[in-house]
């Protein structure tokens, strides 16, 4: 659509937009201030035809210290899809529902509860076990999980395994007797 | 309710007692798409690096060796074995795999009644998708891994051919943790480095930022690790496994990026090296690389360690072979003062022959080191090349060194395509001379290493390849000398070696220069060993042929250097002194007789 951008910057001139960005002729993106992203994502489908939630969903930029979520708006007529991307503080995150706008995004916002622990009040059901049940530990969407860790925990691996280093094998079988013995000082 | 109602529901019960029917595979075959995430293979570019087995993140992966497999440099020989009762079909492993050899077959139904079979090292074990051709494969242009090497700053061209300062600037503190973070840590390297350094370790240090722990692992297997970061010919950046997509791991730089960043001073208290004297004495002859090396092996278990040495300065080839504006005095000297201030005693100008005879040496120490290196210039065996202005490449980076003009002129040619011949070539350019560089194959044979000669290059020595001299003559003007050489022709070689320069006996030039530089190789020389005991050491070509623990058949004399292998760099050296000091070590202690 030649247009997005002119519409992102007609939009502009009512909401905080940054990061405008056309990545495809039908694609663009752009990023909104929490306190604004849900008028600005009602008027988007009430106004500009994006009346289709594609998805919701988030990225963990552990780094930076933020969650970035990503509404996903698909306008038929025009055929184009908009992403609205959000920052939220990942220490305090929580956000605006928007099952009000469309039911389903209660499920993906659930979702976003249970894999990042995002909080947003009022949306139906939100605390209820998504697709982990009897999940005990934080949710494993975080870049802080460790899931290798939680992996060899949780599962028992089958009989036979066992694995060599790459180096300590070519130093066995290559060079065997080039290495010191405990007394001479190395370590 | 009829009464047929109420019996048939036990008209199931007569199945009780039958075999069950479990259908075997699906009725008919449905090929996945052609992207799907089904069985591993794994091609023959495999070099069992283990990174797809670090990445992991169900631990579904083993490294094993394979039979039949061999393993050798840059090749672990091991080979990943797929648990699929742990794979989660992510494709992590395949998007990461830095030799690209492990696909996703989209083969995904397979039947078996044996649970065992579905653990499998895949690409050797016969599967019957090991000939598929779709699947899941890596994107070209999705990329895990950082392809592009942080470059180096580094003087330009004109600045360096300018003077003498170090070329090379060094990485800053943030460059050196960029080009550390590409390191896989596979450590397929450690096997070539011929010191078997522990880089991947000393890498993560450079990413943590911890210089002092990264001192103490350089010098459990090499105290010249300020020399080797800058001039060492890392091979082990030959086999980097980052190289197959993109530039190997600057290992080189990293190394120098730490001893950078330690002050000499701060050394003794960092490697904590304590000396417990033994009693027994070892002699060292020859202060290069090799000599050094097992000197501070030898101090730090204890040995009373003399090192005696021709010239008046230690270093060897290190400080009279290599210009410093590859390698700067100053640091060749923290790596040779540390090692000097465990205690070692040095007796310099003291020649073995001729100041002080090698019997004598023998009887004073428990043991001896040998590693003089090669010092006598190969002959160009081409008629009248004694003319005095026929100079050797060795002697004009000695006079350099030692600070006296070698008295180049102002157009040379320099005949060799070594690391010698190349630095000859840009000392002259420094000197200010027109320099022409004649090797009698192509560039891409020459020896030296390839930096060296685009810096060559770069700096102005005009390369000719595939240039044959034929004879050398008088100049009309007796400061001058005149060489003919003629073009060469590269012929294959029927053997299989590699292609042969034949003369072109009808396309001869001649050149008039103020001099020429000879450097095409170093030859040994072993005169100072007394003829009794030369029946009890093996010698090729006027070199060492140590046996274990570079220990001779004369038992008391352990060789290594560029007099003792073939490979004549300095790390190769500094493994021959560690690892003699290991042999001197066992002799000693009766663990090893010879």
């Amino acid at each position: 659509m030649a247009n997005a951008i002119q519409l992102l910057a007609d939009f502009g001139r009512n909401f905080t937009l940054s990061d405008i960005r056309e990545q495809r002729v039908d694609l663009a993106f752009c990023k909104a201030p929490k306190e604004q992203a849900v008028r600005l994502i009602r008027e988007l489908r009430d106004d500009a035809g994006y009346t289709h939630l594609v998805f919701l969903t988030n990225t963990d930029y552990i780094e930076q210290g933020i969650f970035t979520l990503t509404y996903m708006l698909h306008n038929y007529d025009a055929r184009h899809t908009l992403g609205v991307h959000v920052d939220l503080d990942r220490n305090a995150a929580e956000m605006e529902s928007i099952h009000n706008l469309w039911a389903q995004a209660a499920t993906y916002q659930r979702e976003l509860r249970e894999m990042y622990g995002i909080r947003f009040p009022g949306s139906p059901r939100l605390d209820e076990d998504f697709c982990l049940e009897g999940w005990d530990q934080i949710p494993p969407m975080l870049k802080e999980f460790d899931t290798a860790a939680f992996s060899l925990e949780r599962f028992h691996s089958r009989e036979g395994r066992g694995s060599v280093d790459p180096s300590e094998h070519m130093k066995t079988l290559l060079y065997p007797t080039h290495s010191d013995e405990p007394s001479s000082g190395g370590s | 309710m009829s009464l047929k109602d109420l019996i048939s529901p036990f008209y199931v019960w007569q199945r009780a007692f039958e075999k069950p029917y479990t259908q075997k595979r699906p009725i008919e075959d449905r090929p996945g798409a052609p992207r799907y995430r089904g069985f591993h293979m794994n091609s023959e570019e495999c070099i069992g690096c283990g990174t797809c087995e670090s990445i992991c993140q169900n631990h579904a992966i083993d490294m094993v060796p394979v039979e039949g497999l061999e393993q050798r440099a840059g090749d672990s020989g091991l080979r990943p074995r797929f648990d699929y009762g742990r794979c989660c079909w992510c494709a992590l492993c395949v998007d990461i795999c830095t030799t690209r050899s492990l696909h996703l077959s989209n083969h995904y139904a397979w039947v078996t009644e044996d649970p065992d079979a579905f653990h499998f090292t895949a690409g050797t074990d016969a599967m019957p998708w090991n000939q598929n051709s779709l699947g899941y494969r890596r994107d070209d242009d999705y990329h895990l891994l950082v392809h592009d090497r942080v470059e180096m700053q580094a003087l330009s061209a004109e600045e360096s051919v300018a003077g003498f300062d170090e070329v090379m600037r060094g990485y800053t503190e943030e460059e050196a943790v960029l080009e550390a973070d590409r390191c896989v840590e596979c450590g397929i390297c450690v096997a070539t480095c011929p010191a078997h350094m522990a880089i991947p370790d000393y890498i993560r240090t450079v990413r943590k930022g911890d210089y002092e722990a990264g001192l103490r692992l350089l010098y459990e297997t090499n105290p010249f690790s300020s020399t080797c970061g800058r001039i060492c010919t890392h091979r082990c950046e030959t086999v980097c496994v980052m190289g197959y997509q993109g530039d190997p791991i600057a290992i080189r730089w990293l190394k120098r990026a730490i001893v950078d960043r330690v002050p000499q001073e701060k050394y003794r208290e960092i490697l904590g090296d304590e000396v417990e004297e033994n009693g027994k004495t070892v002699g060292v002859i020859g202060a290069g690389p090799g000599g050094m090396s097992a000197a501070y092996y030898l101090r730090r278990q204890g040995y009373a360690v003399t090192v005696y040495e021709a010239q008046a300065r230690a270093g060897g080839m290190l400080r009279y072979g290599v210009p410093s504006y590859r390698l700067p005095d100053n640091q060749l000297d923290k790596d040779l003062e540390y090692i000097r201030s465990l205690g070692v005693e040095m007796r310099f100008n003291t020649q073995v022959g001729r100041d002080i005879p090698f019997t004598q040496l023998l009887d004073e120490h428990d043991a001896l080191f040998l590693a003089v290196g090669l010092n006598q210039p190969s002959a160009l065996r081409i008629a009248g090349e004694e003319h005095p202005r026929v100079l050797s490449g060795l002697r004009v980076l000695d006079d350099v060194a030692s600070g006296k003009d070698p008295g180049v002129g102002k157009r040379v040619a320099v005949i060799g395509g070594g690391n010698v011949a190349m630095d000859a070539a840009r000392v002259s350019r420094r000197l200010g001379a027109e320099v022409d560089v004649l090797y009698r194959r192509r560039i891409e044979d020459m020896p030296a290493d390839p930096e060296e000669i685009r810096e060559s290059q770069a700096e102005g020595c005009t390369l000719v390849p595939q240039a044959i001299p034929v004879e050398i003559r008088n100049a009309s003007d007796s400061n001058q000398v005149t060489i003919v050489w003629g073009e060469a022709e590269m012929v294959a070689d029927d053997k299989g070696g590699r292609p042969r320069p034949v003369l072109q006996e009808d396309r001869m030039h001649e050149e008039t220069y103020d001099c020429i530089i000879a450097a095409i190789g170093q030859g040994g020389q072993i005169d100072f060993i007394p003829a009794e005991f030369r029946d009890r050491i093996e010698f090729k070509w006027n070199k060492f042929v140590p046996g274990d623990y570079q220990q001779t058949g004369l038992e008391k004399l352990f060789v290594g250097g560029d007099i003792a292998n073939s490979r004549a760099d300095a790390i190769s050296a500094i493994e021959d002194g560690h690892h003699a000091a290991r042999g001197i070590h066992r002799f000693l202690s009766g663990a090893l007789d010879g």
